[in-house]
């Protein structure tokens, strides 16, 4: 191969195996060969997401993302779900606060057109993209928002959590959706600049897994994508980095048409590829994971004071994670009764730390959350691109499960103890007004093109 | 900067030579007990996965007591004879499993999910669940608050509030389609752990039940395992049940439930059709594809890709109960949500494209396109267990063959242009679809009624 090899001691988890490969623009390529169905599947992570984002242009990244699909020089129009649907195969996009990726699964028969498709529109995007495109895609998206969060109950919890727990100026301060207000006000030129700004060769991870040949599949990525001239005009992200806790407790209480009282809450906990996020996630498996947990077995089955009560985790690796309680009230339940059970079960939790059958169970949850993610050929892809793009070594991918199973019940103990305090957490209280007008709502982390 | 036009083009490239694959055979057998087992092996596929088919159909709810079967559905994961209901919740996590259940029309269905490693150990909690279920007067009690707890959320939320006004007005007042699938607030709240047991010894019975086995079972006797767990299970012999016919009214016409203060209006519209029975079903699907199957089908070009009125609209059939001698019933729709100053315009559109599929025909591009789709992501499809089992389980629980799918594919390959189209105009006639809107009747009634595609009426969100 004409191209820089740096070909890495393979990793070893459950017999998954990746190399990794730079071609001379920078573009990073992950390989991982599995023949036991005939598919393959492409991820490319660009370096890019909401985080990097300015003020006034909030949603950019995403909206760009949407704009991705809209042809480039050698494919016309929707040509990009076209071409690959007619392959038989399954695509989407999605941008987060900290990357956008782009991903086909495909019969492996058809590899090498995804790999064409892709490259186009990393090297030519600009060629294609026009005002009617990016008027069209402003009113997709500001209509996904209105359908994934201002039209549902609840719809807008996650981005005033989000806002509360990073301030001001935060880099994460807003979620990737954006608001309505910057979603209208950004320009073609907006698109081109971003474009420009974040999508080269060597702001980018390809990573190729499946019924794949090694040799033939770096011989088509060099083809197509060897050309793609690199720059350096990436601004970097703006710092992330936060004081451990947030040192007082920050509250907001909406006041909206929404079918029950809710208590959500984010906590600031440790980065991504720490044992200490991993011991975090434990943590908040142990307290609110599934129907065993403390929160679950207090709220929900004991005091039933709760119709639902979890913890959800965030991992980013650019600021602090942000761990997420949501509880939907029962019947007529007050949320001062259920705030002091969640501050009586997380001091409990600080001072006993788990028990042994506490961190079996926590501990055969992820791993199984693990395996489903490494199970297809697609959810592989995409974890090989995640950990070469965040932490530089996508071979971390293949034994992150193991990290997890390595974390101590003291460790565990330890994160709650300096986390999951009043103090490290921003709450949200939901109280609900008779049928009114306007209203917004929350979820995700993630939006999607399709 | 880098700018465009300096990277090397290349032709598009053709396709390699496919490699051949086939959805999965199944293995059938049966237990001493009765219980119908069907098993496949997927190689590398750590976590398996297995489903439960109970011959436990709504319309087998006793009169007023709508959801007992959803209650009994989930009080089979709230104890058994070994084990207090936090006990088995724990013992389930403690295997790294998960274990859902669902009651729907057909009848009940379990799923658990759990690394192969750990599947002995889950299939022994899942037999317990099913063999000796606690049924626990506070733990139905509980499950029945918690139900009535969740009922005011899904009201809240237009997807669902849409689907439960749809089965209202297609299906004849008085019948179980016509009301939702886990009961009302007034039926749920006379749900006790009396009417739960009586319910599962009534309607639950290995001689009735199959389980569905899919995942590596490298170094797994399955035989042995299944014997020593669902094989425990007894029961007495089946009854046969006859299933009522589906009717429905598919008069043209327009609901609204109004949402003041909606920013978008959600939208089902949709009828019945015939189930996987008839032979028109792969030009169904077919022809559905091409009407709303992605965003490249002919709804999206026009709604999101053209007009941006949506983030999507989709177009569907779901079989919603089936018979051996192809009686069920599927429902029809399209469904998705566009912004409410645009809810006029957008409907315009929708029954224009309606009108010119009739009118014109899919073309034979269009039909290639969906069925090199249709066909070619079978292989990515079903490469989890789960969607394996979830498609044999849908089989065993239509009455159709355990080679369906197989076929299915086959036929769709088979299907051309002119099958299609006639398939998805029978399936959309323009004047036979009831309309469904979820949003701000003060805003969207006069244009809606402008369309002429219907009488309006219009009712509380509550």
């Amino acid at each position: 191969m004409p191209m820089g090899h740096t070909a890495t001691a393979q990793a070893d988890s459950g017999g998954l195996t990746a190399t990794e490969h730079r071609l001379a623009n920078g573009l990073r390529v992950v390989l991982s060969e599995d023949h036991l169905t005939p598919v393959a599947a492409v991820c490319l992570w660009y370096d890019v997401g909401s985080r990097h984002e300015v003020k006034g242009r909030t949603g950019l990244a995403h909206l760009f993302e949407h704009l991705m699909f809209q042809g480039s020089a050698q494919v016309k129009g929707n040509g990009h779900f076209e071409l690959v649907q007619g392959a038989g195969g399954s695509l989407n996009g999605t941008t987060s606060f900290e990357r956008t990726n782009y991903f086909e699964t495909m019969p492996a028969h058809q590899l090498e057109l995804a790999l064409w498709l892709e490259a186009d529109r990393m090297g030519s995007l600009l060629s294609a993209l026009d005002d009617e495109s990016m008027e069209n895609q402003r009113d997709v998206v500001k209509n996904e928002r209105r359908q994934r969060y201002d039209n549902v109950p609840y719809g807008t919890a996650f981005e005033k959590l989000t806002a509360l727990a990073y301030p001001e100026g935060h880099p994460y301060h807003h979620t990737p959706i954006g608001s309505m207000a910057d979603l209208d006000a950004a320009t073609l030129e907006d698109a081109r600049a971003f474009f420009r700004t974040y999508y080269a060769p060597n702001n980018a991870v390809l990573s190729v897994v499946g019924d794949i040949d090694p040799e033939q599949t770096l011989a088509w990525i060099e083809r197509y994508f060897g050309s793609i001239p690199s720059h350096d005009g990436k601004q970097p992200p703006r710092d992330g980095s936060l004081p451990d806790i947030m040192g007082e407790q920050l509250r907001e209480v909406v006041e909206e048409e929404v079918p029950a009282r809710a208590l959500m809450a984010a906590y600031r906990l440790p980065e991504d590829g720490t044992r200490a996020c991993d011991a975090a996630d434990l943590a908040l498996t142990v307290l609110g994971g599934g129907e065993s947990s403390r929160l679950y077995n207090r709220l929900v089955r004991r005091d039933r004071t709760a119709v639902a009560a979890g913890f959800g985790l965030l991992r980013l690796a650019g600021a602090p994670s942000l761990g997420w309680l949501d509880v939907k009230t029962s019947g007529d339940v007050e949320v001062p009764a259920i705030e002091t059970a969640i501050d009586e079960e997380l001091a409990r939790f600080a001072e006993e730390g788990p028990t042994a059958e506490e961190m079996e169970r926590a501990q055969a949850q992820l791993e199984r959350e693990w395996l489903d993610r490494l199970g297809t050929v697609a959810g592989r892809a995409d974890e090989l691109c995640r950990y070469a793009v965040l932490f530089g070594d996508p071979q971390l991918a293949l034994t992150a499960v193991q990290r997890v199973l390595e974390v101590t019940a003291e460790e565990v103990q330890e994160v709650a103890k300096t986390r999951l305090r009043p103090d490290n957490r921003a709450v949200l209280v939901y109280e609900p007004t008779a049928p009114a007008d306007e209203n917004d709502a929350t979820d995700e982390n993630e939006e999607a093109a399709k | 900067m880098t700018e465009f036009a300096t990277m090397d083009f290349h032709p598009q490239p053709q396709a390699g030579e496919p490699k051949p694959w086939a959805f999965p055979a199944p293995e059938r057998s049966s237990l001493d007990n009765g219980l119908t087992v069907l098993r496949c092996h997927r190689p590398g596929q750590q976590v398996v996965a297995v489903e439960v088919l109970l011959d436990a159909p709504l319309d087998a709810e006793p009169a007023g007591l709508d959801g007992v079967a959803t209650i009994m559905a989930r009080a089979f994961s709230e104890g058994t004879d070994k084990h207090s209901a936090e006990e088995f919740a724990a013992e389930l996590e403690r295997c790294g499993a998960t274990l859902d259940a669902l009651a729907d029309h057909p009848g009940v269905r379990l799923s658990l999910e759990v690394p192969a490693s750990r599947l002995a150990k889950a299939l022994g909690l899942l037999a317990d669940a099913l063999r000796a279920p606690a049924f626990a007067d506070g733990e139905v009690e509980r499950l029945v608050r918690n139900r009535l707890d969740e009922i005011p959320h899904e009201l809240a939320n237009p997807a669902r509030r849409a689907a439960k006004e749809l089965s209202k007005e297609l299906f004849p007042a008085g019948t179980r389609m016509s009301r939702p699938r886990q009961g009302t607030e007034e039926t749920v709240a006379d749900i006790d752990s009396a009417a739960v047991r009586t319910f599962y010894e009534k309607h639950v019975r290995p001689a009735t039940a199959t389980a569905v086995v899919v995942g590596d079972l490298t170094g797994v006797d399955l035989d042995a395992l299944l014997g020593d767990t669902l094989g425990a299970w007894t029961g007495s012999a089946a009854e046969p049940r006859p299933v009522p016919p589906v009717t429905a009214d598919d008069r043209g016409r327009v609901v609204i439930v109004d949402r003041p203060g909606a920013v978008q209006t959600q939208l089902l519209i949709g009828r019945t059709g015939s189930d996987r029975h008839d032979r028109v079903w792969p030009a169904q699907v077919l022809g559905t594809y091409c009407l709303g199957g992605t965003l490249t089908s002919r709804l999206d070009r026009v709604l999101r890709e053209e007009k941006g009125y949506t983030y999507g609209v989709r177009a569907f059939g779901q079989v919603l109960r089936s018979a051996p001698d192809g009686t069920g019933a599927a429902m029809l729709a399209i469904s998705g949500s566009v912004d409410t100053p645009n809810t006029g315009p957008a409907l315009q559109d929708l029954w224009t494209v309606l009108r010119t599929l009739a009118e014109g025909g899919l073309t034979d591009a269009e039909r290639d396109v969906a069925v090199q789709n249709l066909v070619g992501v079978a292989p990515l499809k079903y490469e989890t267990a789960a969607a394996v089992a979830s498609t044999l389980a849908d089989q065993v629980e239509q009455h159709l063959p355990d080679d369906y799918q197989a076929t299915l594919y086959r036929q769709l390959a088979a299907t051309g242009t002119v099958e299609a189209t006639a398939a998805v105009v029978n399936a959309f006639p323009v004047d036979r679809l009831v309309t469904v809107l979820v949003g701000d009747a003060a805003q969207i009634k006069a244009p809606v009624e402008a369309l002429g595609i219907g009488e309006v009426t219009v009712v509380a969100a509550e």
